[in-house]
């Protein structure tokens, strides 16, 4: 204690029950554990300090950004000390002709396109939580949004790495360059839930933006009416920059909340968004309305100008939230699948909520066939968390048997841990393991979380629950 | 460690029957580096590559992993190599889900053929390698081979979303899928991409697909190194989005197809009939603002020049060749001071504007020696590498063709211990001899 406090100055030092207890949950909001010290350090030289100390003592290390993940990856499940990074927030670099930016993990994802604006630039990756979730967090999880369908996620525009080793020894990954001579570790570091170092600086690559957006909003009668949209969409070769999904469930809440002009009724609706030439939209939206038009939509709604398309998207990103006029508490999930399945898997999900009796929202990436459905419960009903687990398992398993995956953008972590198994054999994550034990020998990067440990987690739920998670 | 080959060959011809091979001459086409090995093999499956490789393990024999063959210039001559795995067996299109916009492709397949199926239905793979013809999936996956287009399509690393593969203990496992969004678990994928056989043989890919384009055509400007420099800050400037921007020198512009200049900037545009309209006008705006002539190709002449810009450096014509990668605003500054260190000996370059990947080649191997190092401190300066991407084995010998270690190479060393314990796979070819 007395070395950490010598290492980053006492202030940032956690350890009295009042000032830890907030670090026992992130936003995997059925599950928490306390850290046993909490440390915020100010620079890679101080965190390199801190976890040789750690490494010398074998306590388990977590990382911890803003604390928007949903997969339970920066719960403390073993105790130990906890980095919290969000002092180390400074956009260190902007070099516009390169169209880079280097950043310390805690640097807000919102703040670095705003810094890069000035130039004409921006950084892709727009997490739902992207205006208070950290780089290093995005970075942590491979962090996705609604505009990686044309984008790609965070992995697609992380360059290279400055990374505190279990050690404690400091190397670089990648670099400002392409093809790094060597293996791709910075590539493998992207998404690897602070299991085998800790990420002390990011190089990120930035876009030019696009000269003109349209954005459509079309709502059916149905989820099959939209879902059929969206997969004949892709089938005809158009990527939009965005293909986003809300179902009626979602809608009318939304609608209720901010009074968007989404129609109250409808089944579902897409918020299609292109990019590009101001020349070549015109045409490409054409192609997508009579692709809509053949879904007999209830409404088509192309936004006419910048202030109705934010409004239009303020919808989308503010859906969850909207959901707590709905019922107390929700759990949020996120599966992918080949986009031809989306009507299918669609329809099972409606099945699921049938079958065990609860109410299920959808706000999700349909363009990625990357779905979100949301159970709706109220924790006070007794026995309801295990029935929302099974329906939530059960969704996945749909996902995972249509050839899809157990997450497309939140990560495993303590959640989804087990269920790794249902894609994987013992020589996937076998070599999975050998990753790990190249970087972490000695296992104290967050334990217990992104690879199967053989047991469930302990997900409990409390009836006092936080409204405002992330999509 | 010297091996039995009699005794090698006839356990894997009883696990793998007649694909074995121990003719000289197919033995001496399958030399690396001057190394010829003791046999070849082309197992028909999976299991039989496992079986392969687990008889190579045990025995200690030197696996090197062979796809079309048109990258083994590539990396540090090998210290052994004893068996020539073949994928040429495996060369099936698994799956084209083209409503999902994947293709599923095994590993020893080449990519002009892929293209053709996948055109069948309007899409294709955005990966250009050189030799389309004989470049085999796995090859391209495996030594991470980008071409022009990396600008508007992302690279290797960007595009590949599944990947099966073979590791040196003969055991088969898989990564990734067939969705476009996926985080479950490390990215075994990244690991792969570009590990040059090192790690494990991948067996089958699962790619992004993209359409195909509505419409195409290149823009070629012509002047002064200094000028295209002006234009490619102009283009880069505006919301032009092209598919490659590339400046090519030396006698490659005639190869071309294209008139001789100091250098020639290449642009290609493609997509939308209205979007290629809007980058013509644009271009030849700005390139004759800056005192540039240009002209616009289609058809043929485009295909001429994106076939030359794309086999540069890997069709064996040139003694020496280097890449030097840089961040995008360095390249025209690399291109000047390589001209000027060369001091008008014959040099020929293919430079990438807009991913910052610079390929010189020298028609003297001699010079090598005095212009590795030099070219490694040009990159460096400029936090980039370089790399000698082909080179006469007796020059190889002399350097790390990779240039100085990477900071993280003990992670590498580490990694390559977990995955091939024994050291079998390209045994010395990757970085620092890996």
């Amino acid at each position: 204690m007395a070395r950490l406090k010598e290492i980053v100055g006492p202030t940032y030092v956690l350890t009295r029950p009042e000032d830890v207890v907030v670090y026992e949950q992130d936003a995997f909001l059925v599950a928490r554990a306390l850290p046993d010290i909490v440390v915020l350090p100010g620079s890679t030289a101080e965190v390199a300090g801190v976890v040789r100390l750690v490494h010398e003592a074998g306590v388990p290390l977590v990382v911890r950004g803003a604390g928007t993940g949903l997969n339970g990856g920066s719960i403390p499940i073993a105790g130990g000390v906890m980095l919290v990074l969000t002092r180390m927030n400074r956009i260190v670099e902007l070099d516009p002709r390169n169209r880079l930016a280097v950043v310390e993990p805690g640097a807000i994802n919102v703040d670095v396109t705003a810094a890069a604006a000035q130039h004409g630039l921006f950084y892709a990756p727009d997490p739902g939580s992207q205006t208070v979730s950290t780089i290093g967090g995005n970075v942590g999880n491979n962090a996705g949004g609604p505009h990686c369908l044309s984008y790609g996620v965070t992995g697609n525009h992380v360059l290279a790495m400055e990374v505190v080793l279990a050690s404690g020894d400091v190397t670089w990954v990648g670099s400002r360059s392409a093809d790094h001579p060597g293996y791709d570790l910075c590539g493998v570091v992207v998404g690897s839930e602070g299991t085998l170092g800790v990420v002390t600086a990011i190089v990120v690559k930035l876009l030019r933006k696009s000269q003109a957006v349209r954005t459509l909003l079309a709502a059916f009668e149905t989820i099959d009416d939209a879902s059929q949209t969206v997969s004949e969409v892709i089938a005809a070769g158009i990527v939009p920059t965005a293909m986003e999904m809300m179902d009626g469930v979602v809608m009318a809440a939304v609608e209720a909340a901010i009074h968007a002009g989404y129609p109250q009724d409808a089944g579902a609706a897409l918020l299609i968004e292109v990019e590009g030439h101001p020349e070549s939209l015109p045409r490409q939206m054409k192609r997508i309305e009579e692709i809509c038009r053949a879904h007999a939509p209830r409404m088509l709604r192309t936004a006419a100008s910048e202030q109705e398309r934010l409004l239009l998207w303020k919808g989308r990103k503010e859906g969850a939230g909207a959901l707590g006029r709905l019922a107390p508490s929700y759990y949020l999930h996120d599966g992918v699948v080949p986009r031809a399945k989306l009507p299918d898997v669609m329809r099972k999900v409606v099945e699921v909520g049938k079958a065990y009796g609860l109410s299920i929202g959808n706000l999700f990436h349909a363009g990625d066939g990357n779905l979100h459905p949301i159970i709706l419960f109220n924790p006070r009903e007794p026995g309801i968390m295990d029935k929302v687990v099974r329906a939530g398992e059960e969704i996945l398993r749909a996902c995972v048997e249509a050839g899809g995956t157990i997450t497309g953008e939140h990560g495993v972590g303590i959640e989804k841990r087990e269920y790794m198994r249902w894609m994987f054999s013992d020589a996937d994550l076998m070599a999975m393991q050998r990753v790990k034990r190249s970087f972490d020998p000695d296992g104290i990067m967050n334990p217990g979380k992104l690879l199967p440990v053989g047991e469930r987690p302990d997900v409990t739920v409390r009836p006092a629950m936080a409204a405002g998670m992330w999509t | 460690m010297t091996i039995d080959a009699d005794r090698l060959a006839n356990r894997l011809e009883g696990a793998l029957g007649s694909a074995v091979q121990r003719d000289p001459a197919t033995l001496r086409a399958h030399a690396v580096d001057g190394l010829v090995p003791h046999i070849r093999c082309a197992p028909e499956d999976t299991s039989q590559l496992s079986a392969a490789l687990r008889i190579c393990g045990e025995s200690g024999a030197a696996v090197i992993p062979w796809g079309g063959g048109t990258a083994m210039h590539w990396g540090n001559p090998p210290t052994h190599a004893d068996v020539v795995v073949s994928l040429e067996r495996l060369n099936r299109l698994v799956e084209h889900d083209d409503a999902n916009l994947t293709a599923t492709v095994q590993a020893g397949m080449s990519v002009a053929p892929l293209q053709d199926l996948l055109a069948a239905r309007r899409q294709f793979l955005a990966i250009d390698p050189p030799d389309p013809r004989h470049s085999t999936i796995g090859g391209t996956v495996a030594a991470n081979i980008n071409g022009p287009r990396r600008l508007a399509y992302g690279g290797v690393r960007d595009l590949v979303i599944g990947m099966k593969m073979v590791l040196a203990s003969g055991e088969p496992i898989k990564a990734g899928g067939k969705v476009v969004k996926n985080v479950a678990g490390y990215d075994m994928c990244k690991l792969f991409v570009g590990s040059l056989g090192t790690l494990g043989i991948i067996t089958e890919v699962t790619f992004k697909m993209a359409p195909l384009p509505e419409t195409f055509g290149t823009i070629v400007a012509r002047g002064s190194l200094a000028q295209a420099a002006h234009l490619i800050d102009a283009l880069f400037a505006s919301a032009l989005t092209p598919a490659a921007v590339t400046v090519v020198g030396g006698d490659v512009a005639t190869a071309a197809g294209l008139e001789a200049a100091e250098a020639s900037l290449a642009i290609w545009a493609e997509g939308f009939e209205e979007a290629v309209a809007r980058h013509v006008r644009d271009i030849q705006t700005m390139a004759g603002q800056l005192g540039l002539a240009t002209e616009m190709l289609d058809g043929v002449a485009h295909h001429r020049v994106w076939e030359t810009v794309r086999d540069f450096g890997a069709d064996g014509a040139s003694p020496a060749v280097f890449r030097v990668s840089v961040p995008l605003a360095a390249v025209t500054g690399v291109l000047a001071v390589a001209l000027g260190v060369t001091a008008g000996r014959p040099l020929r370059y293919v430079a990438h504007a807009g991913t910052g990947t610079v390929w010189l080649a020298l028609d003297d191997p001699g010079l090598v020696a005095a212009w590795f190092p030099r070219l490694v401190a040009l990159a460096q300066e400029y936090h980039g590498h370089a790399v000698l991407v082909a080179a006469p084995p007796a020059v190889k010998q002399t350097v790390d063709v990779w240039g100085p270690p990477p900071q993280a190479l003990a992670l590498m060393q580490e990694l390559k211990r977990q995955f091939d314990p024994r050291g079998v796979l390209n045994p010395g070819r990757f970085v620092a001899r890996i």
